[in-house]
Order: C-alpha cells, then sequence, then structure tokens
C-alpha cells in the first residue's frame, strides 16, 4: 500500500514538474512578447499622436484653406437619406423624419 | 567409548517460532532510505525547476531604458473617439560633466561627428568652464543611444516627462496644467492626478474632439462680432450627463504652459457664477408644474405692468406691449415677468427653494474639475427674493448647473450628474427620478414655442426641433446693476424626445451694425444689424450656427446613443 502511495506522489512530482517547465517555458514565451510589444506600443502611441495632430480639425480646415478655393459646405440634416434593404428593394427614405412641428 | 559415541542424548527443545510481522532491522532501514530518497527527490525536483529558468527570465530589453520611471509617469489622456487630448513623451535630457571627463579631444571629436550642425567650440568653452551643463533637453531615442554608444562617463541623462497637447488650445480648461514636478495644477491634470500617476490606461474623456472644435470656431467668430468680453458654451447629454463638448473663451495653448494669473480666463461653465435672467423662468414654470399648481394652459388674468415689492423694489415688464392676460405657456414664451412672478408666489419659498435644490442649480455642485464656482447664498427671507428668483435676478449659479436643470426638467424628471470621464454604462444602476411624470413632456412643449414662437427664434434649425429659453441680465459689478448683458440660451433638442442639452453664453456683448441675420422661418427674410443687444439676438443666433454645423454629427455618429 505505501508502494502504491510513494509511487503516486513520485509520478505526481514528476508530473507536475513537467507541466511546470512547459508552464515555465510558454510564461518565458509571454514575458518576451510581452517585453517586445513594449516597444512597438510605444511607437504606436507616437505615430498616433502624430496623426491625432496632423488630423485634428484645427489642421484639416488649415489645409482646407490653404489648398482649397472651395470653402466646406454645410450639410442640410433634412436632405441626409437613409437606404434600407427590403426583399432586394433598395428604399431611400428621410434620415430625419418630419413632425407636424417642424 | 564406543557405548559414549552412539548415546544420543535428549534435550527439552522449545520452539520459538511465532507467526508474526517481520521486525527486522532490514526492513527499517529500507524505509529511511525510501524517505530520505523521497525527500532529496523533491527537493530534486523543486530545484531543477528554478534552475532551469533562472536563465531564461531576464528580461529582453531594448538599449535605450525607458526615461519614464514611477516617479514621473502620468497617464495620457483620450477623448470619445480614442483620439489623444495629452500624451506624456519619453523624453531624455543629457548632460556633461566636465570634471569626469578623460579626453576631452576624442569627446569633442566625436560630438563633432554626432552633431554636425552644433556649434562645437560653445562645447569646448563649457568643457573648460567646468560646470555641469545640458547638451541637449528632450533628446530623440536615436541621437540619445548614439551618445551613450561612446561610453563616456562625463556623459549622463536624466529622465524627463513632457505632455504634449496635439489640440494646443481646445481642451486647455478642460484637461489643465501641472507644475515642473509632475503634479496637476488644474483641470482633470489636478482632480485626477492620483488616478493619472497610477492607471496604466488612457484616462477616457466624454467630450468629441470635433465637436469641440467646431463649437469653438462658432464661439469665436460671435465673440468677435459682438465683441464679447468671454463666451461660454457646453453640450451634454440630457440622460446621462456625459459633456460632448465644454468650451470657455478665451483659453490658452497648453503648450506654451504660461502661468494664467488674468480672472478673464476663468471656467466660464464651472468656475464663474452669474445671474443668468430669464433662463430662470422655465424653472419658475416646472416648479408650478411639478407641484400640480399650474398646467400649461392655467390663465393668469389681469397682471399689472408694473409691481412693488419688498421697501423701494419695483419689478416691471421688460416690454410695455406685453398681455395683461397670460396664460402659463405664453408667460413662458413671451418671457414675462410679472407672470413669472405671480407663478412663484402661488408655489411659495418653501417648495420653490426645494424645487431648484432638486434640480442642483442652489449648491456648489460635484464635478470632475477642480475649479468649481458656488453659488452664492440666498436669504430667502429678504424681501422679495422669492420674486426676483421668479425672473432669474437675486440668484446666481454656474452655466454647469443650468445646464444640469434643464437636462432634469426634459429628460424625465431624472437626476443625472455631469460628468467629464467616460464610464462604461451599468444597466444596474438605476436612475433616479426627482420629479413628476409628466413635467418633461409639458416643459419640453413649451420650450419648443419659444423657439418656433418666441424669443429664440434664430435658434429654430429645421429638422432638429430645438427647444429653449433666453436670458438677457444685466452684470452686477459692486452690488449695482450695469448695462453690461450676460446674454444666455439654454437649449434642448429634439424637442420629441430630448438628447442634449446645449447652453451658449456671451459676457458683454454690443451690438453690431453690420452683421446679417438670416431668418429661419423659411421667408429668406435678412436684416442687417441687431436691434437690441439681448440674449435673441446674440446668444440665439450663434447657438443657431452651432447647431447648424453639430448637428449632422450628433444626429449621423450618436444615433444609436
Amino acid at each position: 500500500m505505501k508502494k502504491v502511495v510513494f509511487a503516486t506522489i513520485f509520478i505526481l512530482i514528476l508530473a507536475t514538474s513537467l507541466v511546470k517547465n512547459s508552464t515555465k517555458e510558454i510564461e518565458d514565451k509571454i514575458l518576451m512578447t510581452k517585453e517586445n510589444i513594449s516597444p512597438l506600443k510605444s511607437e504606436l502611441g507616437d505615430v498616433l499622436l502624430e496623426y491625432n495632430y496632423l488630423s485634428s480639425p484645427n489642421k484639416l480646415t488649415q489645409y482646407q484653406t490653404q489648398y482649397f478655393e472651395k470653402d466646406l459646405l454645410k450639410i442640410d440634416v433634412t436632405k441626409i437619406k437613409k437606404l434600407t434593404k427590403k426583399n432586394s428593394y433598395i428604399k431611400v427614405i428621410d434620415f430625419i423624419e418630419k413632425t407636424d412641428d417642424d | 567409548m564406543i557405548d559414549k559415541k552412539n548415546n544420543i542424548i535428549l534435550e527439552e527443545y522449545e520452539n520459538e517460532f511465532l507467526y508474526k510481522k517481520s521486525k527486522t532491522n532490514l526492513n527499517i532501514e529500507f524505509n529511511r532510505i525510501a524517505f530520505i530518497f523521497f525527500v532529496f527527490l523533491m527537493i530534486a525536483t523543486i530545484y531543477s525547476i528554478q534552475l532551469l529558468h533562472l536563465g531564461s527570465l531576464k528580461k529582453v530589453t531594448n538599449n535605450i531604458k525607458s526615461p519614464i520611471t514611477k516617479k514621473n509617469y502620468r497617464a495620457d489622456i483620450i477623448d470619445r473617439n480614442g483620439n489623444y487630448l495629452v500624451k506624456s513623451v519619453d523624453s531624455i535630457n543629457v548632460g556633461i560633466h566636465p570634471a569626469k571627463v578623460i579626453n576631452k579631444k576624442h569627446l569633442l571629436l566625436m560630438l563633432n561627428h554626432i552633431y554636425k550642425n552644433k556649434n562645437i567650440s560653445k562645447i569646448k568653452k563649457k568643457l573648460d568652464e567646468d560646470k555641469f551643463f545640458y547638451l541637449e533637453k528632450n533628446i530623440r531615442p536615436k541621437r540619445y543611444e548614439e551618445l551613450m554608444m561612446l561610453g563616456d562617463k562625463s556623459i549622463s541623462s536624466e529622465a524627463s516627462l513632457i505632455r504634449l497637447y496635439p489640440q494646443d488650445n481646445l481642451f486647455s480648461h478642460i484637461i489643465g496644467q501641472i507644475d515642473n514636478d509632475n503634479n496637476g495644477i488644474s483641470g482633470i491634470e489636478k482632480f485626477f492626478d492620483k488616478e493619472l500617476k497610477k492607471i496604466n490606461v488612457p484616462l477616457e474623456l466624454t467630450v468629441d474632439a470635433d465637436i469641440q472644435f467646431l463649437i469653438r470656431e462658432e464661439l469665436l467668430r460671435f465673440q468677435k462680432i459682438f465683441e464679447a468680453k468671454g463666451s461660454a458654451a457646453i453640450l451634454m447629454n440630457v440622460n446621462n450627463g456625459e459633456i460632448l463638448s465644454m468650451v470657455s473663451l478665451p483659453d490658452f495653448n497648453l503648450n506654451k504652459r504660461e502661468t494664467i494669473n488674468d480672472v478673464n480666463y476663468i471656467n466660464r461653465i464651472t468656475k464663474g457664477t452669474y445671474e443668468l435672467g430669464s433662463v430662470f423662468k422655465t424653472f419658475t414654470v416646472a416648479s408650478g408644474i411639478n407641484e400640480g399648481l399650474i398646467e400649461p394652459s392655467t390663465e393668469f388674468l389681469d397682471s399689472k405692468k408694473s409691481i412693488s415689492c419688498g421697501k423701494n423694489h419695483k419689478i416691471k415688464e421688460y416690454d410695455d406691449k406685453m398681455p395683461s392676460d397670460l396664460t402659463v405657456e405664453q408667460i413662458l414664451i413671451k418671457s414675462g415677468n410679472i407672470g413669472s412672478v405671480r407663478i412663484a408666489k402661488r408655489v411659495g419659498i418653501e417648495k420653490h427653494k426645494s424645487f431648484l435644490k432638486t434640480i442642483g442649480v442652489l449648491d456648489k455642485i460635484d464635478f470632475d474639475i477642480s475649479e468649481v464656482g458656488r453659488p452664492q447664498s440666498i436669504d430667502w427671507n429678504e424681501g422679495c427674493k422669492l420674486e426676483t428668483i421668479a425672473f432669474g435676478h437675486g440668484i446666481t449659479t454656474t452655466i454647469l448647473q443650468l445646464a444640469k436643470g434643464y437636462s432634469i426638467i426634459t429628460n424625465g424628471g431624472y437626476d443625472i450628474k455631469p460628468t467629464l470621464i467616460k464610464k462604461k454604462l451599468d444597466k444596474k444602476n438605476k436612475r433616479k427620478k426627482v420629479l413628476k411624470n409628466d413635467i418633461s413632456k409639458k416643459m419640453n412643449k413649451i420650450l419648443r414655442k419659444v423657439v418656433s414662437e418666441g424669443t429664440a427664434k434664430l435658434a429654430n434649425v429645421d429638422g432638429y426641433q430645438v427647444g429653449g429659453k433666453t436670458g438677457t441680465a444685466e452684470q452686477v459689478n459692486n452690488s449695482i446693476y450695469s448695462n453690461i448683458k450676460i446674454n444666455t440660451l439654454a437649449s434642448i433638442f429634439p424637442t420629441d424626445n430630448p438628447k442634449y442639452v446645449l447652453v451658449v453664453m456671451l459676457e458683454s456683448t454690443k451690438n453690431n451694425k453690420e452683421y446679417v441675420y438670416e431668418y429661419r422661418d423659411g421667408s429668406g427674410f435678412k436684416l442687417k444689424g441687431s436691434p437690441r443687444n439681448t440674449a435673441g439676438w446674440t446668444s440665439v443666433e450663434a447657438a443657431g450656427k452651432i447647431i447648424d454645423k453639430i448637428g449632422p454629427i450628433l444626429a449621423t455618429k450618436y444615433i444609436e446613443n
């Protein structure tokens, strides 16, 4: 009986150590990947910052006046249409439904 | 002799054999060895696991160590669309300790190679002075690497933090500033100082950079047109209190890191408390309806053109042509002072005070930035107080609280907490109802009529069902009312199911004789020059133009909200 218990414990320890070994390997890989992602993240942040700056409304308006002759047009919300597909037909309806109040 | 040999001696033999469990020393020894072996095996296993991984746990690091340490770390701030409003950028300052230089000639030669456009003779001079000096502040990572590759012990580096604001002025009053020691000194930077130093992800705000820009542009334009000293606008979701835009002018460029001492740079939305005039009449009417004392159709007949109250206080209509018989609805549409006083008197001091407290305009508001103004305390028993408060005089509050009050009245009577911080919607967190069921339905209809028929016609933008109330108040200077005007429009839209509250305030405006107003009644009528210096001809026009521009974005981008 004792031998069986000993053998079981031994096998369990062996199995645990093997599993732990492989887990450690995976952990290592995760750690390495994380460490490698970190500078990429920082780089992405810098690129996004640059993008946010260059595409900020202020800059876009500046480019518009600098490079285009025409002014930007205001969108009339009542002229926006909504497309809905029904039984292979496309229905065009007003985006803003007019009420008696309007 | 032979006999002796053959003699057999029989002796009694005691057989001591018993069948029992073996108790030999050999077995005991075996258990001990097995146990020791087992312990050794365990130790060896544990050791081997640790030993195998000690080497590979080393971090894979870049050659350049990030200068952002725990001490100077500060999280970024983004808007609701993920655009950076503030970003901390890795930065290093590099300097030279001349005393530690071993070979000056060699160092200068190498620096000349790295800094091709730098005046090396200046560096040489500094090296001779023997005092520490900065070679370059906020150095780029590549150059830092080049300098460190020299391996010269005299070159030392220190981490520094730069907060970059890609939107310049756009969010100056919201974000605020930090000092040289990485401590927030105003705005979000101050209020969330601890959190910004702790959190690993950017702090997400409720504001929308595009909408903020459009509103600011229009405010700047109208501030110029009406020569206003300052202006402010807030756009807030009436149902959850999320602020999409909050502009206060004048503002400042955060990237310049200037010390702001001028009072005119006050945050006019949260810090400035004002007497806002007729926009308070909405609260008077709502208070009466909430108490069940009046209905929109309730008539107030035979109103005088002026009344006296207190010792020498006279209250009169701003317009002599104001009819003496008006319904509650007409009182608000025509902005009647005497009618509002009569409604307030019917409600009474205690109930009206309690109503104003409920909608959050009386006390200091709990908000997400430190710059919050405290409304002036009111002595309700002072003669004439209820009467003047009925039409928005003798009572002060902030624009933020005005927006909150309008939100509660129009959103079905639910309490909201204005916020700048984007939170995940918690469906379990039920909204608290503070006003009666039918109040919003009744009030929204009246507010819509104020815009379609009353004093705010210039904000009647087609397609948005704008409702609201104007307020023209004279500013108090040294306890005396002056000619300086505070012109406000508190608007909500769309009135059939309000989503947004927009408050526009222009301070100290002047008439503009050249400005051309285009009527929004479909007549194509145009009017040159502002006839009066009132909210109806200043802030209402600005609000109309703002809704014109931001409306399509709100209608399409936030359709699901």
